[in-house]
């Protein structure tokens, strides 16, 4: 990973070199220790124990979990609303976005300007896209309900029917997704010509190009981008925060948004460190999956490294 | 990937095979060419693929676009025509007045104010950083390096809200800072986080390592290659942390909501979730606000667009 360092002479050189690289270093330090890895021990640490804040802690051991994993009314929910909110984005933001790129990838004019559109979303605050989705998907008079109307089907109410929810927010997550569509943009664009040429000769039609040719060598790209959108859309808060209040129901009541609540609302300090540590671990599981199963089905040229 | 099954062993003889061909060969008009109607019809049958591309182009981008759109034409409309069924797609008048009128209640400037408050140290301080980090990753030799690369990219799978409690705790709690933007600023005086470095480092190993050289032979130290040939060759990369540190900055609203406490201090966006919970369904009061808040994100983006679609390909790329 770390490229060979290139001749140096002399020791004044090298002291000079490893001075000036722990100084440029310092913030990285410090952001390591301090902000990373120190709180993560500490969220660990915390949650073995009864704080809520005041007082001194008492040493409970493993009851926080044992509680969150037995008694809690919300957390299992809160555990399938994340999950099945990420896949859900994770999935449409994927295919969405690698049509758009591969449309985008064509030689047709104006291509700047429809990817500054398709970008465009990516730029906005998320508070005020909540906001301004919240009244696009209004049950009365909103105009997703038009459109459906248009098509004869009855008015649905996205956000007030638990059902209905957590889709209407993914739906949210894979039109704000337009970092997704610029990284496989490049990714297509740097698919070898000669490879698409060979099997041109070879007699392959679009079809079997794209299938044989671009996914193969796309294959890294798309990992990295399910891995990327993976990990942001579990963290998921603001939605819960900006529109739903976890609602209807607990229907949307994502991990992010339980910790919070405990935490903040209800001072349970070290009972929501459980969850943070679980969410921790829930995200180590996934991305351990995604990594275990990359060797078989993503292709690096020049091999596997 | 070579498995095609009409692969037909004299075109293979003729091409060379998959294997030999190279860039300048085929370029050099080295591929075979069946018949030229052959190749009119492929012409034909691409351009047509073409136009049609074209136009879902154009259908998928006013669907992307429509939203925006429709939160716009809402902001300029009153409520009763807001609320016509069926909804009306133009504004009969357009009301820009609304906006006069949101602003007398919701106090854009002051929370615009607030939020470049947090937002302009934070980026500049995570932009330099995070440049000082990366070039150490990338140019440098020092004892731990492998290591604390390692830890870097680990970092990159922590998701911030892990560490969120134990960093409360210690901003209230060791330094007293409630109701501060301190919390919200210092962190990006340490790197402006692991993805941002690693996207810098990425920039750097792509500068070639002989122009470093050749400014040593001239006697320029590290500091000074730093500042005078890494800075300046690297700059779009550093306009794309800065615009991506702005967007993270721009959307985090629970550590501003933990962190901010008095109305006078909220950013836009506290100010637009409040707001909202405020009025219930005086919903051009609420677009107005929202199209308000989308102008800020809209412009910083125009203005580092071309670098930032550029920098974004890389951190994809380098992988």
């Amino acid at each position: 990973m770390v490229k060979k360092p290139g001749q140096r002479t002399g020791r004044r050189l090298m002291s000079s070199e490893s001075r000036t690289a722990h100084l440029c270093m310092i913030p990285a330090y410090v952001g390591l220790v301090v902000l990373t890895y120190v709180p993560l021990l500490a969220v660990f640490g915390l949650s073995l124990f009864k704080w809520e804040g005041v007082g001194t802690p008492t040493w409970v051991g493993a009851a926080n979990y044992v509680r969150l994993f037995t008694r809690d009314p919300y957390f299992i929910d809160s555990v399938k609303a994340t999950v099945l909110y990420a896949l859900l984005s994770v999935f449409g933001s994927m295919i969405w976005s690698m049509v758009i790129a591969l449309l985008l990838n064509r030689r047709i004019p104006a291509r700047g300007f429809f990817r500054a559109i398709f970008y465009l979303p990516y730029v906005l605050p998320a508070m005020a896209v909540y906001l301004g989705w919240s009244w696009l998907y209004e049950s009365n008079f909103g105009l997703f309900n038009y459109i459906l109307e248009q098509f004869g089907i009855k008015k649905i109410m996205f956000l007030g029917s638990s059902s209905a929810v957590l889709p209407s927010l993914a739906l949210i997550a894979v039109w704000l997704s337009g970092n997704l569509i610029v990284i496989f943009l490049a990714g297509l664009q740097n698919v070898p010509r000669v490879y698409h040429e060979a099997a041109d000769i070879d007699g392959a039609n679009s079809w079997q190009r794209f299938w044989h040719v671009t996914v193969p060598c796309m294959t890294p790209i798309i990992f990295y981008n399910i891995l990327m959108s993976l990990i942001t859309n579990l963290q998921v808060v603001t939605p819960a925060l900006a529109l739903t209040n976890g609602g209807p129901g607990n229907s949307s009541c994502f991990m992010s948004y339980l910790m919070y609540l405990y935490a903040f609302r209800n001072g349970k300090l070290s009972y929501a460190c459980a969850i943070s540590f679980t969410f921790f671990l829930i995200i180590a599981v996934f991305t351990g999956i995604l990594f275990a199963t990359s060797k078989s089905w993503t292709y690096y040229e020049g091999g596997p490294n | 990937m070579a498995s095609f099954r009409s692969v037909s062993p004299e075109r293979a003889g003729r091409a060379g095979g998959p294997d030999v061909l190279d860039k300048k060969r085929v370029a050099g008009g080295f591929r075979p060419i069946p018949t030229r109607g052959a190749m009119k019809s492929r012409k034909r049958r691409e351009k047509v693929a073409n136009v049609l591309c074209f136009l879902l182009l154009i259908f998928f981008s006013v669907i992307c676009i429509f939203p925006i759109w429709w939160i716009f034409r809402s902001s300029l409309m009153n409520n009763a025509e807001l609320f016509l069924w069926p909804p009306r797609f133009i504004p009969k008048h357009w009301l820009f007045s609304n906006y006069a009128r949101t602003l007398k209640f919701f106090p854009f400037w002051t929370y615009l104010k607030n939020t470049m408050t947090i937002i302009v140290p934070s980026v500049l301080a995570g932009t330099i950083t995070a440049t000082m980090v990366g070039y150490a990753f990338a140019r440098l030799r020092f004892r731990g390096k492998h290591f604390f690369f390692t830890l870097c990219i680990g970092s990159m799978f922590l998701p911030t809200m892990v560490t969120l409690i134990p960093l409360y705790i210690m901003w209230t709690r060791f330094f007293h800072l409630s109701n501060s933007y301190l919390p919200l600023i210092l962190p990006y005086f340490c790197g402006g986080g692991a993805f941002n470095i690693f996207l810098i480092r990425q920039f750097i190993c792509t500068i070639p390592r002989e122009l470093d050289e050749a400014a040593t032979i001239d006697g320029a130290g590290y500091f000074r290659i730093l500042v005078s040939i890494i800075v300046p060759a690297i700059k779009s990369a550093m306009i794309v942390v800065a615009l991506l540190l702005f967007t993270t900055m721009w959307n985090d609203l629970l550590q501003q909501i933990i962190y901010i406490n008095t109305s006078e201090k909220f950013t836009i966006a506290i100010g637009l979730s409040q707001f909202k919970g405020s009025l219930k369904s005086d919903w051009s009061a609420i677009m107005c606000a929202t199209c308000m808040s989308f102008l800020p994100g809209i412009l910083f983006y125009l203005m580092g667009q071309k670098y930032f679609v550029e920098g974004i390909v890389m951190t994809g790329m380098k992988n």
